[in-house]
């Protein structure tokens, strides 16, 4: 479905961030990109919904496709109108707005009202906590409140393609578990796709159909949830699973972080 | 939140402008006071009054681009100018008011355009930078121009509106006018925030990042809000030339866009009765300020004419600075909070 190819992005036209980023999600799966804080994941989903520009980045090679056809320097509002929508990381919610207009910024790009209130409906259903706030100003919801209009908002974009960047973060982890226990539900009945970034690899991979591991720019690993679990280094360096106690000495302690070294 | 007592049982009741059916009997008073006003006040009051509603166009105008889409436009004086232009000249070619006022709107519209192009790819300083230039440029164009095509430096008659052989050019049927394009201003600029493109303008404002990764095109948008502030001041504009029924470029100068601006931003930038409050606040302090200035001009004080203007020009800054240090969100804000205040009574609002 969404397909990257040898990417390159350069920010302000001297810094590299991605080199040579591969990368491919399936209709249906829900994907998730590790990686450490710079690894480039966020980078990586500015490139493909085409919000570089707004950080004097841009991409210098490669191609990005969505369902074969290039969207590599396409403007956001066409990325979102063939069905691809981010929710961008730090609850960038639009705080002067109330939750019901937050939600209907989403829909800006449809007009068929019957649907979008059916689609209105369908995201207090997922978030029951949200009709409450319907005419609550959006910049006063706590962490969590936000967390669910960004996701509530991106729905009624009606995407085929979501792209989630860190949506746990900041969050208490009952609330982590909720979040992602909802996305699941959502990806399952409304038959989405996702690409999820995030710090909490364990929940993350919990939730996954196909991870890739990012460091330095570049994907150093990639598999299944069942390969990813049991990577001695997604282990090691993600799931806190430290073999630390087998590997006594300091050399062999050094050893292994060149080992991950080298992967990056 | 709103206050106890108010309640709905539906979206729609919860989204009208007007929650109540008090507010809705306490505007049928308002509109029928106004209305009926002409008939019981002399010449000074309507020409006053009519005056303040062309200026409250204006001002709604900076509320789309300035409180709604974030973009700061130091230039919505020059935007009025065109307006003002552009009716002297079609009302001199003899066509009537009811298309030169839509006319003057597009025009203006068309014109903004031109320097929205350019200030909708760039933020805060350079873009107030950028409308300066078109205020700056408005009477350097005007002067430049050949005088028989906009009149130079003298300036160009306008010739009085009229309606079925009828002259609206006197107080009262001007008064009239006036206020039938303030209503429809004003009706403009309160639903505008509900609709598609009013909640684009904010998201816009809020965070444009946000805004266009949910699909709003932030530059056409920030285009269109230049475009809409730029349609109210092209009416403003028109109504002004029938107002005075002369135009000159000296009427529309830097000083009356900080002007627009200081009434938005004592009114509160965020709301649709900001500039209502603002228009009104400003209005009523520099006519008591005039009033003074002329009693001290007639009295035996010795104070020169040009003390008394730089004074009441002072004084006037003065009020502003305090309303900002007082009640930086508007008086709009403060109106809310007394009305609040007085439902929960006897009850504290915190």
């Amino acid at each position: 479905m969404l397909t990257l190819a040898n990417i390159d992005v350069v920010y302000g036209g001297v810094i590299q961030v991605l080199r040579s980023m591969n990368l491919e999600v399936r209709q249906g799966q829900m994907v998730v990109l590790l990686g450490a804080n710079g690894a480039g994941k966020s980078t990586a989903l500015k490139a493909i919904s085409g919000l570089l520009h707004a950080d004097h980045g841009s991409v210098t090679s490669g191609r990005i496709a969505l369902d074969g056809a290039e969207i590599t320097h396409a403007d956001p509002s066409v990325i979102v109108k063939s069905g691809l929508v981010q929710v961008l990381e730090g609850r960038r919610v639009l705080e002067h707005l109330t939750v019901h207009q937050n939600l209907m910024i989403g829909a800006h790009l449809r007009t068929d009202r019957a649907g979008i209130r059916a689609d209105l409906e369908k995201v207090y259903e997922y978030f029951p906590a949200l009709p409450a706030l319907q005419n609550r100003i959006a910049g006063y919801l706590s962490g969590g409140e936000m967390q669910m209009v960004l996701i509530g908002r991106a729905l009624m974009a009606r995407p085929r393609l979501l792209m989630l960047d860190e949506p746990s973060m900041g969050l208490a982890p009952i609330l982590t578990r909720q979040l992602f226990e909802t996305v699941s539900r959502i990806k399952r009945e409304e038959g989405l796709t996702v690409l999820l970034v995030e710090q909490n690899a364990r929940s993350a991979i919990a939730q996954c159909d196909y991870g890739y591991i990012m460091d330095g720019g570049r994907i150093v690993l990639h598999g299944s949830r069942a390969q990813l679990s049991s990577n001695e280094d997604v282990q090691e360096f993600y799931l806190g699973l430290s073999g630390a106690q087998d590997r006594s000495s300091y050399r062999d302690v050094k050893h292994y972080r060149r080992r991950k070294r080298w992967l990056g | 939140m709103r206050p106890t007592g108010i309640s709905f049982d539906s979206f729609t009741a919860e989204a009208r402008v007007l929650e109540t059916r008090r507010a809705r009997v306490w505007l049928l008073v308002l509109c029928a006071v106004l209305l009926v006003l002409p008939f019981v006040s002399g010449p000074w009051l309507l020409g006053q009054l009519s005056y303040a509603f062309i200026t409250l166009i204006a001002v709604y105008g900076l509320f789309v681009t300035v409180g709604m889409a974030g973009q700061i436009n130091i230039a919505q004086s020059a935007f009025v100018g065109v307006g003002a232009f552009t009716a002297a000249k079609l009302s001199g070619l003899g066509v009537p008011f009811w298309i030169v006022i839509p006319a003057a709107a597009l025009i203006t519209g068309a014109i903004s355009v031109l320097f929205a192009l350019p200030a909708a790819r760039v933020k805060g300083f350079y873009l107030a930078l950028t409308t300066l230039a078109a205020q700056v440029m408005f009477p350097i164009v005007i002067l430049a121009l050949p005088m028989s095509w906009l009149g130079g430096l003298v300036g160009m008659p306008v010739v009085a509106p009229k309606l079925f052989g009828h002259s609206l050019g006197g107080p009262k049927e001007f008064y009239w006018l006036a206020l039938l394009f303030a209503a429809v201003a004003t009706w403009c600029a309160f639903n505008l925030p509900r609709s598609r493109l009013g909640r684009a303008l904010r998201a816009v404002h809020d965070n444009d990042t946000a805004a266009s990764v949910m699909g709003i095109p932030v530059t056409r948008i920030k285009i269109e809000a230049f475009f809409a502030g730029a349609l109210f001041a092209g009416v403003a504009g028109a109504l002004t030339a029938y107002f005075l029924q002369f135009v000159t470029v000296s009427s529309f100068t830097l000083f009356a866009s900080v002007w627009y601006l200081g009434m938005l931003i004592v009114g509160g930038i965020h709301s649709p009765l900001g500039p209502i409050l603002g228009v009104a606040f400003i209005t009523i302090v520099q006519e008591g300020l005039h009033k003074i200035s002329n009693l001290l001009l007639q009295s035996d004080s010795g104070i020169g004419g040009g003390a008394v203007f730089s004074l009441s020009s002072i004084l006037l800054a003065l009020c502003i600075l305090f309303a900002l240090i007082f009640e930086p969100r508007g008086l709009a804000h403060l109106w809310h909070t007394t009305k609040t205040t007085f439902r929960l009574w006897p009850f504290p609002r915190n």
